[in-house]
């Protein structure tokens, strides 16, 4: 009876054209819309070599101890710098055409031309300042103690990296990764679609199928349970797709633990699927109604969870506003996917799938509550 | 007995649905449910199948108490509901497989019970399709098919003719009696007196929940007082000769609504006969006349006063 | 009249849906407006980038004191809690790009020139990091020099000396900008319109064209004493009707969003280049309700063209931000060029012909769209006519 009931319910919504577009066509398609639109964006965080003019006067050429410094930091792969000598005009011209950030006049001190503030300006005029800060060091030690010169170019030459990037405890902090977990977690609860199907197929004074299926020998919650695996199986299997095209098509670093992954998408679909019988079993409206809360709830919930924003995950998440954070099944699996990629240790990610799975219990025991019913006072 | 329901009570709120309904149904009948729209039918059969909690009464089906949990009576049950209920994803074929397969376990029987059952509804060309392309009459069939597939001891078809074509219905019908020529029992409900009339070898007229009278449709209609209905098409006809006219033997009734006068008789040789005659003396003119015999609405007239079907 | 109040009651029964993208506009255009309000700074003066830091330091000795004034200048401190997992949010979020520990005993060793480092967490490659990472480098390694140039110095004095030294500046001139490179958050609210305002469109018209692809509603109409020209012409005033409202709706917003520029020059070309997008909005409308049957199938197909449209067009994220593939992708969409079209109507300064033209040829590409969209939905009715 259970394959019987299961492998009809598999054909069933396999065939449920809109179900299969939400849950699963819909998601795929907004992961790759992500995709071409985040992808470049760390990229305007990254470090890129600033384009530089320096005004080639007699006073660049003459002041050796400036142009060395500057050259310096426009060689090698880790230079600052792409440096281009230029005449005052041309260098304005380049300026103006956006064909570089700023241009530096060599004097004392030297002068930087800009036309808007930005880091990158900031960071020519960080090295500028480091150059006259040095100068004026140089300066101070032999106004001293003049016999010390060669100590003090010995010294000079001797510049030190003093930071070390500590041992990293867990992924990059790319933020980006995190918008394509909220996809997925959104995407998991998109499975209430098809738990809603279930429950209302299931609940004789909803549909007359329903009743239907309550005349026949097959016990209740039998039928329920068969049809809901064969739910579960189709969502299961849309989202392994999902994981599988974020994470191999798209490249998206999930961080070391796969099978963790993998449990949290296992976890992350029950709930989808039993929220959704939840919100028919417990919603006794008409059927748009329904898939306007479910749309509604899982909208809202993605958008707290950062989906659309990820500040707002963080105001949260560091405001400690606990009712929001635990109660909202978007968050929780988001969370989730983020303690795996991130951090070294599974203690968060323990506690929010712990928190999740108290959810779920909660959506499948009201919904056993509501649908264990056999006779109904109207039909 | 088959069926046997005894006081029967089901409320609404105030509305009292079913009124101490008391009736039971024999091996091999076509038992007819017949009443206007609202009158208690649906409300009945579902309390027959305990789907719906009742407030009082007894129902037994195959001699046992009817519960949620009586699978083994659920077995030898099937249910034509007045929705039509199929999965629109699923094709005919399939469906009927769906329904068969949560009564019949063993595949090959079920495959032959699905064929027989294609072949009782005539879908056969229509296996492939999905319910949305079926027509009206065609989906009706499908769901009688899908209800009597497993070859159930007891059918229940509650108004599977609704919005039907008139050859369908009639393939309908056909297929009901030959269904219970090949031994189910059928409860059968309806408001159309006439589909009662033709299949049903007992009836039971229900009206706000109650039973107004139970019998073969013979026995009916000799509850009644009414004989035969003469309508006579006329344009001249006075006050005086509508009053003798109700002066002669065994007539209950005369109406006139020009241009046609009703003439309502009790039960007695040469009724039609009668009138005949009076019409000839008193030279009335006269265009159309005919003569009925009492129909189920009468029926329905007669005890509650009012049209079975408004 | 008929068939015209018959259009605007369908529309009418939208409505609800429609709110729903008002609601999102309307949200997300707050949200934006006010974070990048907080960001523009119109001074005519250069003003340091300061970038959001932890600076958690083990020991409190005067060396790390002037570290940490030092800092200042390129940097806002940001207290976080004393919890490493806190502190990797924080990094995560970027409520700070760099956390700084100074390990306890690093003064001490660093004065007697021990091998000392301090750690950092940092988005990697960044620029503010190296930036950051600068002016780190600068105060330890001026230090350092003091330390071994000057002999015996007390802490109090090297940092003495640090002060004096460290605050010693470039001199920065701020030419004016010929153009603004990011006017994101300035034209967001048009932009934005490229998502609310179609969305509404095409289900509004989708919403008409499904109602008369109804083979047993066309057939009735046409067996009405309505002829089928004039019954064209009120469905095609009733979708005039409705764009027409829907675009003086999104039009205020618009205003109400961008209150100072209501009155420029400026606004004039936004306005323009709107108005032809929402003809366009209306096409494509037309020919998804002329190609796609069923109410469901077509809240698909809008909710994927439009939101692709937007993400792929600098809608949701600034076009300078996305790479060359996908502009070139979404070059094949309107709403590119209606994104572009803003963008440079918004840089505009000046007004003479050829400065105008960038932005009337981005405008006259929409045009096309407009017509193309038209042509086929036509095309394509013509074929399903007669089939």
């Amino acid at each position: 009876m259970f394959v019987h009931i299961f492998a009809n319910r598999l054909r069933c919504l396999l065939r449920d054209r809109e179900t299969m577009f939400w849950t699963f066509m819909f998601p795929l398609a907004l992961a790759l819309f992500f995709y071409m639109s985040l992808s470049n964006v760390g990229k305007g965080e990254a470090f890129q070599e600033i384009d530089v003019a320096v005004v080639n006067d007699s006073w660049y050429q003459e002041n050796q101890f400036f142009r060395t410094a500057l050259e310096e930091a426009s060689r090698g792969d880790d230079r600052l710098f792409n440096l281009t000598l230029a005449t005052g005009e041309e260098a304005r011209k380049l300026l103006d055409d956006g064909k570089i950030k700023g241009y530096i006049i060599a004097g004392d001190p030297p002068q930087l031309i800009v036309n808007e503030s930005g880091i990158y300006q900031s960071i020519i005029k960080s090295f500028l300042d480091n150059y006259t800060q040095t100068f004026r060091a140089v300066e101070k030690v032999l106004e001293n103690d003049p016999r010390i010169y060669q100590e003090v170019f010995d010294s000079l030459g001797n510049r030190k990296n003093y930071v070390k990037e500590a041992p990293a405890a867990g992924g990059k902090p790319d933020n980006l990764v995190y918008y394509f977990y909220t996809l997925i977690a959104m995407a998991c609860m998109y499975g209430s679609f098809f738990g809603m199907r279930e429950a209302t197929d299931i609940q004789a004074d909803i549909t007359p199928l329903a009743a239907r299926i309550n005349i026949a020998p097959v016990h209740k919650l039998k039928a329920f349970l068969s049809s809901t695996c064969a739910a579960l199986l189709i969502h299961l299997s849309e989202m392994m797709i999902l994981l599988a095209f974020i994470r191999y098509v798209l490249n998206i670093d999930f961080g070391p633990r796969a099978g963790y992954v993998l449990l949290t998408t296992v976890i992350g679909s029950i709930t989808g699927v039993f929220f959704g019988a939840f919100v028919s079993a417990v919603v006794k409206k008409s059927e748009g109604i329904k898939v306007g809360i479910l749309i509604g709830v899982t909208m809202i919930g993605s958008c707290l969870a950062g989906m659309m924003y990820i500040d707002m995950k963080y105001i949260i998440l560091s405001k400690n506003l606990p009712f929001l954070y635990w109660t909202n099944p978007v968050n929780l699996l988001s969370d989730a996917f983020y303690c795996l990629y991130y951090f070294d240790n599974l203690n968060r990610y323990a506690l929010n799938i712990g928190a999740l799975s108290c959810i779920t219990v909660l959506f499948c025991a009201l919904t056993y509550l509501f649908i264990r019913r056999r006779k109904y006072a109207s039909l | 007995m088959v069926v046997k329901v005894s006081n029967l009570v089901k409320r609404y709120g105030d509305l009292i649905a079913l009124d101490h309904l008391s009736f039971s149904i024999k091996e091999g009948e076509i038992f007819g449910l017949l009443g206007p729209n609202g009158s208690g039918k649906t409300t009945a059969i579902n309390c027959i199948l305990a789907l719906l909690k009742y407030d009082k009464g007894e129902i037994e089906v195959f001699g046992e108490p009817m519960t949620p949990e009586s699978y083994h009576i659920k077995q030898d049950i099937g249910i034509v509901m007045q929705n039509v209920a199929v999965y629109n994803e699923l094709t005919v074929y399939e469906n009927i497989d769906y329904f068969c397969g949560l009564y019949i376990k063993d595949k090959a029987l079920k495959k032959k019970y699905v064929e027989e059952a294609i072949e009782f509804v005539d879908l056969g060309e229509y296996r492939n399709f999905r319910p949305k392309k079926l027509s009206g009459g065609l989906l009706r069939r499908l769901n009688i098919a899908c209800g009597i597939a497993h070859k159930p001891k007891l059918i229940i078809l509650d108004e599977p003719t609704v919005a039907v074509d008139p050859q369908s219905r009639n393939r309908i019908l056909e297929g009901i009696k030959e269904l219970n020529s090949n031994g189910a029992t059928v409860i059968y409900t309806s408001h159309y007196m006439e589909e009662v009339e033709q299949i049903c070898s007992r009836i039971m007229i229900i009206d706000k929940g109650k039973a107004i009278a139970t019998g073969t449709k013979e026995e009916l209609k000799a509850m009644i007082s009414l004989g035969e209905k003469i309508t006579v098409e006329s344009y001249d006809v006075s006050e005086q000769q509508l009053a003798r006219l109700r002066e002669l033997p065994n007539i209950v009734s005369v109406e006139y609504n020009e241009p046609l006068i009703v003439i309502k008789s009790s039960k007695g040789k040469n009724n039609l006969e009668n009138v005949l005659e009076f019409i000839k003396k008193e030279n009335i003119q006269f265009g159309k006349i005919y003569s009925e015999l009492p129909t189920l609405n009468d029926v329905f007239l007669e005890i509650t006063g009012k049209e079975l079907r408004d | 009249m008929q068939v015209y109040k018959l259009c605007l009651k369908i529309i009418k029964k939208n409505i609800p849906v429609m709110l729903i993208y008002i609601f999102i506009y309307l949200s997300v255009s707050i949200v934006v407006t006010l974070s990048s309000s907080r960001q523009n700074n119109t001074g005519n003066d250069f003003t340091d980038t300061k970038a959001n830091i932890a600076f958690i330091s083990g020991e409190e000795t005067p060396l790390i004191e002037g570290l940490r004034k030092e800092l200042g200048r390129q940097a806002n401190f940001i207290n976080l809690p004393d919890k490493k997992e806190a502190q990797q949010d924080a990094l995560f979020f970027r409520e700070v790009v760099y956390i700084l520990r100074i390990p306890e005993g690093f003064t001490q060793k660093f004065m007697a020139g021990e091998e000392v480092h301090l750690e950092k967490n940092s988005v990697p490659d960044s620029a503010k990091a190296a930036y950051i990472d600068l002016a780190v480098d600068q105060y330890l390694n001026t230090a350092r020099f003091f330390l071994s140039t000057m002999g015996d110095v007390t802490q109090e004095s090297l940092v003495k000396y640090l002060d004096d030294v460290l605050s010693q500046e470039a001199d920065v001139k701020l030419m004016p900008a010929p153009a603004k490179t990011d006017v994101y958050g300035l034209v967001f609210s048009y932009n934005y319109m490229a998502y609310s305002l179609s969305s509404i469109l095409v289900l509004g018209m989708a919403a008409i064209m499904a109602a008369f692809n109804n083979r047993d509603l066309r057939n009735r109409v046409s067996c009405s004493p309505v002829r089928e020209t004039a019954a064209n012409l009120q469905i095609f005033l009733a979708s005039l009707t409705f764009a027409g409202v829907a675009w003086l709706t999104q039009i205020a917003f618009c205003f109400f969003f961008d209150i100072e520029n209501v009155l420029t020059m400026n606004t004039v070309y936004l306005l323009l280049n709107s108005l032809v997008f929402t003809v366009c909005g209306t096409a494509m409308g037309f020919l998804i309700g002329s190609v796609v049957k069923g109410n469901e199938a077509i809240s698909a197909v809008t909710n994927v063209v439009v939101l692709g449209s937007c993400f792929i067009s600098g809608v949701f994220v600034p076009a300078q931000l996305l790479g060359e593939t996908t502009l070139r992708i979404a070059s094949f969409t309107p709403t590119y060029w209606f994104v572009k079209a803003n963008n440079q109507a918004a840089q505009l300064t000046q007004f003479d012909l050829s400065s105008v033209r960038l932005v009337l040829s981005d405008t006259a590409v929409i045009v096309c769209f407009a017509l193309a969209f038209f042509a086929l939905s036509l095309v394509i009715r013509k074929v399903r006519r007669f089939s």
